[in-house]
């Protein structure tokens, strides 16, 4: 779920990184625009020089690097789609996208380092040639033989390489780190936007890692969610780990990377990170070539990469862009393509085209004044560049002066007019960096605060008014499954050990079901419902979350949900599996272990407002909804009547926001922080929810009618924020003149009672 | 052509009250017009695009579709609007077929329904005649079937969906017509029965002439589709929507007050349509 204002700021700059003007001359065939088949399609698909010279930069490849690329090349086939996360800031965006695509695969890592290794070297004045002293740490050193070797162990551990080691090549190893300086700043604002891209619903809470904790630069961002020392989750693994490692060592690197893989069941917060971070990188489903190559790119590409296009974008480096930009492109993916015969044809025959046309003119094609272009360089937009043909192709005749010079000078607007549009764009995006990045301040301290203090006292403190006001500014991600367990508690009683005998009952009964699958047309009705129960089940797992990724088949949690769900409907026939209720499991799942996933989950489900629901118990459902509309005739007048007008009634809007919890309709970080306060206050905070939606589109609703509210409420726009709806919600009134929503909710019974004055028609039947 | 439409209908309005609309509505009127000839335009090459053709690609998605939903400028107008509701077994492609006919396109995996989703969009039945549809989509569960049928009531056509593939669906098509019929009293609701996922030949369970038999037992219609493939979509509800239509004309059903089957939309010179207009006016500046 990535938030569509980060996606579209990504997607319109991440072509940018990619295939760029050659920075320096780079044969003859620059000039020539071609259409490079398979490779992105439309104006994407206009390749600039740098093709040429991302054959000559191969033959330049230290043979390290080779050596990873056709590790990585091998090991790709082993990579299940989900487990290609690597907790890295800056390389993430680049790794996971590509890492779901088949063909370009090997390369990102690589791409990471060079980058890495060139602004290095850069940084440090000249250099020489191949790689210096600190150069080693980003380039694959050795050890990745030696990874190789050691098998596909895990294919993290290569992703995470090429960028650890270097990290801690300046920081750990005390090399001379003056280039790490002006690193660190981009680094985290890399890391807020790779942490964005991958993960919005954090984007409030985001990670407990935090810039805060010891500024010792980039390796503390690396882990987002490892605390500035949390008793529990503690100074987390991965980061001492990699502290340790230092500069060298391939043991102490393969440990790193075990150890964070163990981690990440005891550690919440990246085992909730990687979580999500499965989703998107199995997300675009097996993208065409065209769609990783393509300088046009696409969206889920282009969010990823989000972290290093910001990175780039705030001109932090500008001399090295280009060689930057060259060196993404001379990718060992693409000598992958380059087996692509046609592609070698092409542009070979474009070659010989200009050099026919050259021989029979007479006149040598220079390089295109470039000079003048190279100025805008790092604001350049792609599009424009390509779009527009510095002279005509050979075989046409050549423009007028006065026509080249006036296309010279629209052009020039154009590019100055893109210019000043993207440092615009590029303020703006500093900005929200910043209030980010305080965020994840706040996130942090609070984390600590409820750490170090509230859990250990959890009994004393929930209550107090600084817990409270705390809890409403959205829990810390890293503790928000731990207080939601403490706050629904367990009044069930329920063991992981009776959570693990429904589980296997459960199971018993799948194999039962599976074996009487073909004759059961014959048995009885109860029968039938089992079935059709548990049949509902496996369809609806896969229905979860969809965009997500995560619970569909072969994705990581599929099981685990599938367990939970059919544990429930052994422990509660009575309840059953009603639908709505997989994306309350999921969600749980997302921030708790199976067990305790299980045992909230039971629980939650048996407060009176859920059992209500769940069993669609009308008379319940009827008060509840009844006592919705006394608040929302006192909150919302104007809105109410309105939808009196249309005869709207809360069941059409309410039913999906109740069952669900709001995980359906509201964007899945959202609906965390309204499940925050759910636990607080209970099911008065959920009708209070749907009134705070109502204010925070009355305006809108006001000019709706019907079918368009209906249409509206049951899908919400995605783009709603945490801020503006949780101040939406705070001013609504849970007092109607002197009652609260209990009593409330306990006198509407009688009026039910006395007259049938509620018309929801679903209540009516 | 619908431009010309267009005028015609606003300009007979103008005429009888000429201060009833501001300039802007007029602005409107013009410009949402023109926005809707273009919407029209789409629908038509989409129509275009869905046509069955064997072995089809999916068609790509539109981008107008979630325009047509959210969109309240894109209001267009019409004679009649049926309210209709698509009911069915749990996992029958529901939701699938209506997005197939409002948005144009088929999701892979969709949500489950929780309650009851809203859809709509416009079906010209004659040139120049369009009805607007509201499709309500409902849940298909067991569970949930005693919120739905509370709809029934309110609903002037029907959908009644099974999956060929799925012979369980098949069998409770006799058991959705027995609910309904006790449910949608005093009023009635026109039934077609479709077989849904007919791309799925090979994995069928229910024969085309024993569901042609049982929607005939009822008098249905029947009609096979797929949201996949796009078969039969847009004629399942075209169909159905002419048959209620000609229903609506001969006067076998009428509308009523408090009753929100058939609602009367806009017909030329009559005046309380123009109120559609200034509001959806409204609507687009903000």
């Amino acid at each position: 779920m990535v938030g569509p204002e980060d996606a579209g700021t990504c997607s319109g700059r991440n072509p940018k990184l990619l295939p760029v003007p050659a920075p320096e001359p780079a044969g003859l065939d620059g000039k020539m625009i071609r259409a490079t088949g398979g490779f992105g399609g439309g104006a994407g698909a206009v390749e600039t020089p740098e093709e040429q010279e991302e054959e000559e930069e191969e033959e330049e490849t230290p043979p390290p690097q080779q050596l990873l690329r056709r590790y990585l090349a091998e090991t790709r086939g082993q990579l299940e789609p989900g487990l290609c996360y690597c907790p890295l800031p800056a390389g993430q965006p680049r790794v996971l996208p590509r890492s779901a695509a088949p063909h370009s695969d090997a390369c990102p890592p690589d791409a990471g380092s060079k980058h890495r290794g060139a602004e290095a070297a850069d940084a440090r004045a000249a250099r020489h040639g191949g790689m210096t002293n600190g150069d080693s740490g980003f380039l694959p050193g050795p050890d990745y033989r030696d990874l190789a070797r050691a098998g596909g162990r895990e294919p993290r551990h290569c992703r995470l390489r090429p960028e650890g080691p270097g990290d801690e090549g300046a920081d750990g190893a005390g090399r001379p780190s003056d280039w790490a300086a002006p690193l660190e700043d981009p680094l985290r604002s890399c890391c807020l936007a790779a942490a964005d891209a991958e993960r919005p619903e954090d984007a409030g809470s985001g990670s407990g890692g935090s810039p805060a904790s010891s500024g010792s630069g980039s390796e503390d961002l690396e882990q987002p969610g490892a605390g500035p020392g949390g008793p529990e989750e503690g100074a987390s693994p991965v980061t001492s780990a990699e502290r340790t490692s230092g500069g060298a060592g391939d043991e102490s690197r393969l440990v790193f990377s075990d150890v964070h893989l163990n981690s990440r069941n005891t550690f919440e917060v990246s085992r909730h990170q990687s979580a999500r971070d499965h989703l998107p990188s199995s997300g675009p489903p097996v993208p065409s070539p065209a769609a990783e190559q393509g300088p046009a790119g696409t969206s889920a590409r282009a969010r990823r990469s989000g972290g290093f296009a910001d990175f780039f974008a705030r001109n932090l480096f500008p001399k090295r862009t280009k060689e930057l930009k060259s060196v993404v492109h001379s990718a060992p993916g693409w000598k992958l393509f380059g087996k692509v015969p046609p592609r070698e044809n092409l542009q070979k025959t474009s070659k010989i085209i200009q050099q026919e046309y050259e021989a029979r003119t007479g006149r040598t094609c220079k390089p295109p004044p470039q000079s003048s272009r190279r100025k805008n360089f790092e604001f350049e937009p792609l599009s424009t560049t390509a779009l527009i043909l510095e002279d005509r192709p050979s075989n046409l005749p050549a423009k007028s002066v006065e026509e080249a010079l006036r296309h010279r000078q629209e052009y020039d607007e154009m590019v100055a007019e893109a210019k000043k549009r993207e440092i615009k764009e590029a303020h703006k995006r500093k900005k929200i960096m910043k209030e980010r990045f305080k965020q994840e301040e706040n996130i942090a301290s609070a984390m600590v605060i409820w750490i170090n203090e509230i859990l250990p006292n959890w009994e004393v403190m929930r209550s107090t008014r600084r817990v409270r006001e705390l809890w409403w500014q959205g829990l810390p991600p890293s503790v928000r499954g731990k207080v939601w367990s403490l706050a629904v508690g367990n009044e069930l009683n329920i063991t992981p050990e009776l959570y693990e005998i429904f589980l296997s009952r459960a199971k018993e009964r799948w194999k039962s079901f599976s074996e009487t699958n073909s004759e059961n047309d014959v048995e009885g009705v109860s029968v039938a419902d089992r079935e059709a129960s548990l049949e509902l089940i496996k369809l609806d797992i896969s229905r979860t979350f969809p965009s997500l990724y995560i619970f569909q088949k072969g994705g990581p949690y599929h099981d685990v949900l599938h367990s939970i769900l059919g544990a429930y409907t052994c422990y509660r026939p009575d309840v059953g599996y009603v639908q709505g209720m997989s994306f309350i499991a999921a969600v749980l799942i997302l921030n708790l272990e199976e067990a305790d996933a299980f045992i909230a989950f039971a629980n939650l489900l048996n407060k009176p407002c859920q059992l209500a629901f769940f069993r669609v118990d009308h008379s319940m459902m009827l008060r509840y909804f009844a006592t919705f509309e006394v608040f929302f005739e006192e909150n919302l007048s104007k809105l109410f009547l309105h939808f009196k007008s249309y005869s709207l009634t809360p069941d059409i809007y309410l039913i999906d926001w109740i069952f669900t919890l709001y995980s359906k309709s509201l964007p899945l970080d959202l609906a965390c922080r309204v499940w925050d306060v759910f636990c607080r206050d209970g099911e008065e905070f959920l009708f209070r929810t749907g009134l705070g939606i109502l204010r925070l589109y009355e305006d809108i609703l006001l000019q709706m009618d019907f079918i368009h509210i209906a249409q509206f409420l049951t899908k919400l726009p995605e783009d709603i924020t945490s801020e503006k709806l949780f101040t939406c919600i705070a001013a609504i009134q849970m007092q109607n003149s002197t009652k609260k929503w209990t009593q409330v909710f306990a006198s509407v019974m009688k009026d039910i009672k006395e007259g049938d004055k509620n018309n929801s028609p679903a209540l009516k039947s | 052509m619908r431009g010309a439409d267009a005028a015609a209908i606003s300009s007979p309005l103008r005429a009888q009250h000429p201060s009833l609309l501001s300039p802007c509505a007029w602005a409107y009127l013009a410009s949402g017009c023109q926005a809707h000839d273009a919407l029209v335009a789409n629908l038509d090459q989409d129509r275009v695009a869905l046509r069955p053709r064997p072995g089809a690609p999916i068609s790509p998605p539109t981008a107008w579709a979630k325009e047509t939903c959210r969109a309240p400028a894109m209001e267009a107008i019409w004679l009649y609007q049926f309210r209709l509701i698509v009911i069915g077994d749990s996992t029958v492609g529901k939701s699938c077929l209506i997005r197939r006919f409002t948005e144009g396109r088929f999701a892979q995996v969709s949500d489950p329904t929780v309650g009851v989703d809203f859809f709509s969009r416009l079906v010209e039945i004659e040139p120049g005649k369009r009805i607007k549809l509201q499709i309500w989509d409902t849940a298909g569960q067991e569970r949930f079937r005693s919120i739905t049928r509370a709809y029934y009531r309110n609903s002037v056509g029907g959908l009644l969906l099974f999956d060929i593939t799925n012979r369980r669906s098949f069998q409770n098509v006799h058991e959705w017509l027995e609910e309904t019929k006790v449910h949608v009293q005093p009023y009635q609701i026109v039934f077609v029965l479709v077989g849904h996922k007919c791309d799925l030949d090979t994995q069928r369970q229910v024969t085309r002439h024993e569901a042609e038999k049982l929607a005939a037992a009822y008098g249905m219609k029947y009609i096979e589709t797929s949201a996949r493939d796009a078969i039969n979509v847009e004629k399942a509800f075209t169909d159905l929507t002419r048959d209620i239509y000609e229903l609506v004309k001969r006067g076998d059903i009428t509308i009523q007050e408090g009753w929100e089957g058939v609602k009367s939309g806009f017909v030329p010179n009559v005046v309380h349509s123009s109120e559609e207009v200034v509001k959806s006016e409204r609507r687009c500046l903000c």
